[in-house]
């Protein structure tokens, strides 16, 4: 379960950043008071145009930043007083992270679940359940350097999930990947959600979102816009299609 | 924790063949191969030139008495060949600069009957210094032709030799050969080990922090529940360990050198450097290489950590090297020496501090103070490395 109250973030503006900003302040505003909550076994979309603050409220979700003001909590760990705590419940996977390329994908693996300290046996089993689920036993030895797309997609997601939280934030988990790495990602996102497990996820192709949400939350300019459950939201649209509905809903 | 992080950036590192190559391959390499380029240099360039048959003009004839007594100096000396230029002195001077001829030699026309009135006589030799080793012959010569000259006076006058010579005078070296080369070599050691020691820690710490953030891994490993000092910790270690790697292969690459490939020709300097090569000073060396190997991590992570990218981090700490470099340097010049206020002088206080310890006149006091400086300065290096890692600002692009 994640629980976002009332979340603020500001960014102190560089000297060169502060000539572009109009108002020349001292501080930008990434996320504005921003609360949602995600419960388990459901799968919640976080949409927003690009520079909407949705990799900033992420990246606050995962503890990588400190909120300025509100509170996130994560499994009933309040993640800003106890980031530590917070993250060993948390598969964290952004379009902006790397692997590392001299590493091969079994030694990665083996690395972070060494960081969540979790035990050989258990990690075994992991590794097994989830190298068959993304088919990674062909390149499990193959550098990370070498390795296409799909393949680091895979490494990634998998290294995401070696621990087995409770909680997965995926940001554009499917970007730049072919359907059937795509469909296989997908499927992975719903076997999660049937374990009773949180979601969160963003992502700009549309298809995806209405495929796999529970709900979902549009941000823009670091603001709610909406919040609501898919089907309500399906209500709402009047028959104009997801795209359309979200440009509504940025632009009103 | 901090050794399975440590584990893992050491396995990357090893795997980057441009980071080996600088931790390994240029230090073990660099003593031999300089050793030898300059040993077969120089002995070839100074047999070169001493096989080098002088084409000498001369202002006179070759019958001349002056060019007879230099013709009659041993080919030990260097052989040389004379040119007449029966008194045209414009064509002599303009061939020596037009470097058809070596050497021009002048002098005056009534020379011999100068020295037979025991009068003096001049002698003008024209030489182009850029070339090495032609003053030296000269001076070879004119010590042989004027020794015998004077001799032949004091028989003249009836002098006797010692008479005229009112001191004997002796300078005895009463410092060691090991002082000697501690004093005029001895701070080269640790200049070289300096540099190496800056050069194997920069690529590591660059990768582990600034290339980290461009490849994204490091947002990766700050959502693992690894508190962020001991991932400091952990990668500090491996650019702490390169650097002392990269000095370390130095010091083999010098060894072998001297040790098994018989580079230096001349016995006794081998004896003295062996001597210095013992086990307890390259213990105490390296125990002063290390809080100094610290200190160039503890510079070097907050720039890679505070940069966005590679090559932000490279064009920043390249010249950095020079900042470095320069208080070993000063280490370098004679009459700088270890004392209250140099111990406190970080760098300075380890190049002269190896080499009090190499000259073998170490003051323990002012090694355990330079010791415990570059221990202060390393512990704040850290301290603001670790205030830049836990900067957000810093680790997300």
């Amino acid at each position: 379960m994640i629980i976002v109250k009332n979340v603020s973030k500001e960014f102190r503006l560089s000297k060169e950043q502060r000539k572009e900003h109009p108002a020349n302040d001292k501080y930008t505003l990434a996320v504005n008071n921003l609360s949602f909550s995600c419960n388990p076994g459901e799968v919640f979309s976080l949409l927003g145009p690009n520079g909407a603050g949705k990799t900033t409220t992420l990246r606050m979700l995962s503890t990588i930043l400190q909120p300025s003001s509100g509170t996130i909590e994560i499994c009933g760990v309040d993640a800003v007083k106890y980031p530590r705590e917070a993250r060993r419940k948390i598969g964290f996977l952004t379009g902006s992270t790397g692997l590392y390329a001299r590493l091969s994908a079994n030694e990665v693996i083996d690395y972070f679940a060494s960081l969540y300290n979790v035990p050989n046996n258990v990690l075994k089993e992991r590794k097994a359940y989830l190298y068959d689920l993304l088919n990674m036993n062909e390149f499990a030895s193959k550098k990370i350097g070498k390795m296409s797309t799909g393949m680091k997609q895979k490494v990634s997601i998998c290294r995401t999930m070696i621990h087995d939280p409770e909680v997965l934030i995926l940001d554009e988990p499917t970007s730049g990947l072919d359907v059937i790495t795509a469909e296989g990602i997908i499927q992975l996102i719903r076997d999660y959600k049937s374990q009773n497990k949180t979601v969160l996820f963003s992502s700009h192709i549309m298809g995806e979102v209405d495929l796999l949400s529970d709900r979902l939350a549009i941000i823009h300019n670091g603001s709610l816009k909406h919040e609501g459950t898919m089907s309500e939201f399906r209500t709402e649209m009047q028959g104009q299609s997801l795209t359309g509905a979200f440009i509504n809903i940025v632009q009103s | 924790m901090i050794f399975k992080i440590f584990r893992k950036e050491l396995k990357e590192t090893v795997r980057d063949r441009k980071t080996l190559l600088i931790m390994v391959a240029i230090p073990l390499l660099i003593f031999p191969i300089l050793i030898n380029v300059i040993v077969n240099v120089s002995s070839s360039f100074s047999e070169s030139a001493g096989e080098k048959v002088l084409k000498i003009g001369v202002i006179g004839d070759t019958n001349d008495m002056l060019i007879q007594q230099l013709n009659s100096i041993p080919a030990s000396f260097g052989p040389k060949e004379f040119i007449a230029y029966n008194g045209d002195s414009l064509k002599l001077f303009k061939d020596q600069k037009e470097e058809k001829i070596d050497l021009a030699l002048w002098y005056d026309s009534g020379f011999q009957d100068i020295l037979d009135g025991l009068g003096t006589a001049n002698i003008l030799w024209a030489v182009d210094e850029t070339n090495i080793g032609y003053s030296e012959r000269i001076t070879g010569y004119m010590n042989i032709l004027e020794a015998e000259e004077r001799l032949k006076r004091y028989d003249a006058l009836g002098i006797d030799e010692q008479k005229l010579q009112p001191y004997k005078i002796t300078y005895q070296n009463t410092a060691s050969d090991q002082q000697m080369l501690g004093e005029l070599a001895g701070g080269i050691l640790p200049y070289i080990f300096i540099a190496f020691g800056f050069l194997g820690c920069m690529y590591p710490a660059i990768d582990l922090f600034s290339g980290e953030k461009e490849r994204g891994t490091i947002e990766t490993l700050l959502t693992t529940p690894v508190k962020r000092w001991k991932i400091l910790i952990g990668k500090m270690l491996v650019v702490v360990l390169s650097g002392l790697m990269a000095s370390c292969c130095a010091l083999i690459g010098l060894f072998v050198s001297i040790e098994f490939l018989d580079l230096i020709p001349d016995p006794n300097l081998t004896a003295v450097v062996s001597k210095i090569l013992t086990i307890p000073i390259i213990i105490k060396l390296f125990a002063l290489l290390l809080p100094l190997t610290v200190f160039f991590a503890g510079i070097m992570i907050p720039i890679s950590v505070y940069t966005k990218s590679f090559k932000e981090a490279q064009s920043i700490i390249t010249p950095l090297n020079i900042v470095v470099v320069l208080p070993a340097m000063l280490g370098l010049f004679p009459g700088i020496e270890l004392n209250y206020i140099t111990a406190c002088v970080p760098i300075l206080n380890i190049v002269l501090t190896t080499k009090s310890l190499i000259a073998g006149n170490i003051d323990y006091i002012l090694l355990s103070l330079s010791f415990i400086v570059m221990i202060a300065v390393a512990a704040v290096a850290v301290f603001v490395s670790f205030r830049q890692f836990g900067k957000e600002s810093n680790i997300v692009n």
